[in-house]
């Protein structure tokens, strides 16, 4: 990764001539991406469940974040929150498991969001499961979202018999993609799984 | 599917289907990804089938020609090929590496493997019976300046037209367009700003009555028919490709268009091969200057204003550390006294900032001297109707970025800028804002005032210019 490979900011294209300081040279912190101004209108969410973990609130600018890079498919976006990420799960021990895309989805939106964001954050993962319905939690309702038939199903030979995950996504909003992941996994045996999102909505 | 299009490229005598009117109408001249276009899919994809489109990759890769160089490549949409905009990905649909690029990502992705489609069917006809129902008069030199418009049109030539802010540009271009379009030819009217074509459609349309005309910029509503005459914003012109056979650009100097070199290249795309360009502006740079000369286009020159007034003269005021006192919740006194006094005239004004933040951190303060004063700024959802209320005299006046700085006519108008010596306000730029004030024939003098820490060259320039052209205007005073 090139230190300058970023010039203007990614969401306002505003020029951003920041100079390298010692602490980003010395302790190899990913380059900024986006302008200071850009940033300071996230805003922060504050974690009361040690089990699932989320780093931003759903506000405008997250809206706007969101839209372009998940529906104007905007990949380079992803690394907007690489160094949060990166904090928040390269010392965990247990094993990283990414929420999956059902195939056809993926192929039409030709990435996986979740995926791209912990390679930008350059992140090792697994993928234990597969999502075997296409459709998008996003265009229901809150009651509809509560009683869905199952999402997930377990890929074939997987070993996750006394295993600690984290499960990852995008946005937490009721739930409901998260709960059913962890069930599964779970039931298969696994010792713990904890979830972590970028956004709680 | 793919290999199967790219086999049929050659003409077939029966089609088979019956082309809907809609389709031609909207694609003709166009250049749309194949899967996003605001007709159903299997309708598209069989038109596709049957040879009425043809298609494209979306990006070109030129590849390396000397062993180690990285290949070139470019998006066939925005002409763009600032490398740096080109981003590499891990393309689930393809199953390898695909590339998008990243300028004219707003209007949906473009890839190297999406397509991009143009039509290649039928054409829709153009009228020939167009009106102009326009009852103004020219002045003498706005008479010429048309005359010599037209004239160049109708040779076939680009034309450089230059006159000073509120000299007409917009009635000047009536006669050119009105005889471009009587011959059957497609006409472009691009600009850079959003405001100002909102400004020109309902003039257009009610002089042009019987022409088909739409106008294009981000989020428009769709229109329908097929448009002889359009207005478009210079990013709208990336969606189209060897369209029109007039392309005028008002305001050619304005910012995107100079800065934005994929933008220049949109224009020459977008025209057919021999169109003539006709641009159109206040304060042309060196750069257009010089490509006239050299490539010996028309001209005309205007430096005076419709109503035989003079330019107003921009006043200078020290107004120092203004972002200190502005960050400390104060506005500096000669600021303040300024805006009281256009209060009590009950004079509308306008007050440019440099930076959205400024002005931002400024708003709370001057809502104290009066509560309805706003704000705009270029990502503002209600720009529109703030403007128009500022033109109905329902508010007293806005605080603005640089993004009011042309196209907008208010009746006897007071302007400020504060900050002139900032990077921001070129001297082309202060040209703009000055020529905001006194356009209207009744109020034909108004304030414009420089608020700066420092004077910049810039500032002397736009001065300069200003009585320059007033000089050329009104000879010697």
């Amino acid at each position: 990764m090139k230190r300058y490979e970023v010039s203007n900011c990614l969401l306002c294209n505003s020029p951003m001539d920041e100079p390298a300081t010692w602490k980003t040279l010395l302790m190899n912190l990913f380059p900024r991406t986006i302008c200071l101004h850009c940033e300071e209108k996230f805003e922060p969410y504050e974690n009361t469940d040690a089990d699932s973990m989320s780093l931003y609130k759903y506000n405008e600018q997250m809206k706007d974040f969101l839209h372009h890079y998940k529906f104007m498919h905007d990949i380079l976006l992803a690394k907007v929150f690489r160094h949060q990420i990166r904090q928040h799960l390269v010392k965990k021990k247990e094993i990283i498991g990414a929420i999956p895309m059902h195939p056809e989805k993926q192929k039409e939106r030709t990435f996986s969001h979740v995926d791209e964001l912990l390679k930008a954050a350059n992140i090792s993962y697994q993928s234990p499961l597969e999502k075997i319905t296409i459709e998008s939690q996003a265009e229901k309702t809150r009651e509809e979202r509560l009683n869905t038939p199952p999402i997930f199903a377990l890929k074939a030979n997987q070993a996750l018999k006394n295993k600690s995950f984290i499960l990852v996504d995008d946005i937490y909003t009721t739930g409901t993609t998260l709960n059913h992941a962890k069930h599964i996994l779970l039931e298969a045996g696994a010792k713990s799984v904890t979830t972590f999102t970028l956004i709680r909505g | 599917m793919k290999l199967k299009l790219s086999k049929q490229n050659k003409p077939q005598f029966y089609h088979g289907i019956i082309i809907e009117p809609a389709i031609p109408d909207f694609f003709t001249g166009r250049i749309w990804t194949r899967t996003n276009t605001p007709f159903p899919q299997a309708k598209i994809d069989n038109y596709i089938l049957h040879n009425y489109f043809t298609t494209k990759p979306g990006i070109t890769k030129k590849s390396n020609t000397i062993f180690f160089q990285r290949p070139h490549y470019t998006c066939n949409r925005c002409k763009n090929e600032n490398q740096q905009e080109f981003i590499h990905y891990q393309c689930s649909r393809c199953e390898k590496e695909c590339v998008y690029c990243r300028h004219c990502i707003n209007m949906g992705r473009v890839t190297s493997c999406t397509d991009l489609i143009t039509w290649n069917g039928p054409k829709p006809l153009n009228h020939k019976k167009h009106v102009l129902d326009w009852s103004g008069t020219y002045t003498e030199a706005q008479n010429e300046a048309a005359n010599q418009i037209k004239s160049s049109i109708k040779l076939k030539r680009s034309h450089l037209a230059v006159a000073v802010c509120g000299a007409g540009k917009t009635e000047m271009l009536f006669p050119g367009v009105l005889h471009a379009l009587n011959k059957g030819l497609r006409v472009c009217i691009a600009t850079p700003r959003t405001d100002v074509v909102l400004e020109l459609f309902p003039r257009f349309q009610k002089v042009f009555p019987k022409t088909t005309l739409h106008a294009l910029y981000g989020n428009s509503p769709k229109q329908s028919g097929f448009p002889q005459l359009i207005l478009a914003t210079t990013h709208q012109l990336f969606r189209f490709e060897n369209a029109f056979d007039v392309i005028i650009v008002d305001e050619a100097d304005a910012f995107p268009y100079t800065f934005d070199e994929a933008l220049q290249k949109a224009v020459h795309k977008v025209k057919k091969q021999n169109a003539p360009i006709t641009l159109v502006t206040a304060t042309p740079s060196p750069k257009i200057l010089n490509r006239t000369k050299k490539e010996n286009w028309g001209s005309s020159f205007i430096p005076k204003r419709y109503h035989n007034h003079p330019l107003p003269v921009p006043i200078y005021k020290p107004l120092w550390s203004y972002d200190k006192a502005i960050q400390k919740e104060k506005i500096p006194r000669k600021l303040i006294d300024w805006t009281k006094t256009k209060l009590l005239n009950n004079e509308p004004f306008l007050i440019f900032f440099p930076t959205i933040h400024l002005m931002e951190l400024a708003t709370p303060l001057f809502q104290q001297l009066n509560e309805s004063i706003l704000s705009v700024h270029a990502e503002d959802v209600e720009r529109k109707e703030k403007v128009i209320r500022l033109r109905n005299e329902e508010i007293p006046g806005l605080l603005t970025t640089t993004i009011l700085e042309r196209g907008i006519t208010i009746k006897n108008v007071q302007v400020a800028v504060v900050g002139a010596e900032s990077k921001i306000f070129t001297s082309s730029a202060l040209i703009q804002i000055s020529g905001r004030v006194g356009r209207n024939a009744n109020y034909p003098n108004g304030d414009i005032v420089f608020f700066h820490h420092g004077i910049t060259a810039e500032m002397d320039e736009a001065r300069n210019e200003i009585l320059r052209l007033n000089k050329e205007g009104f000879g010697k005073e």
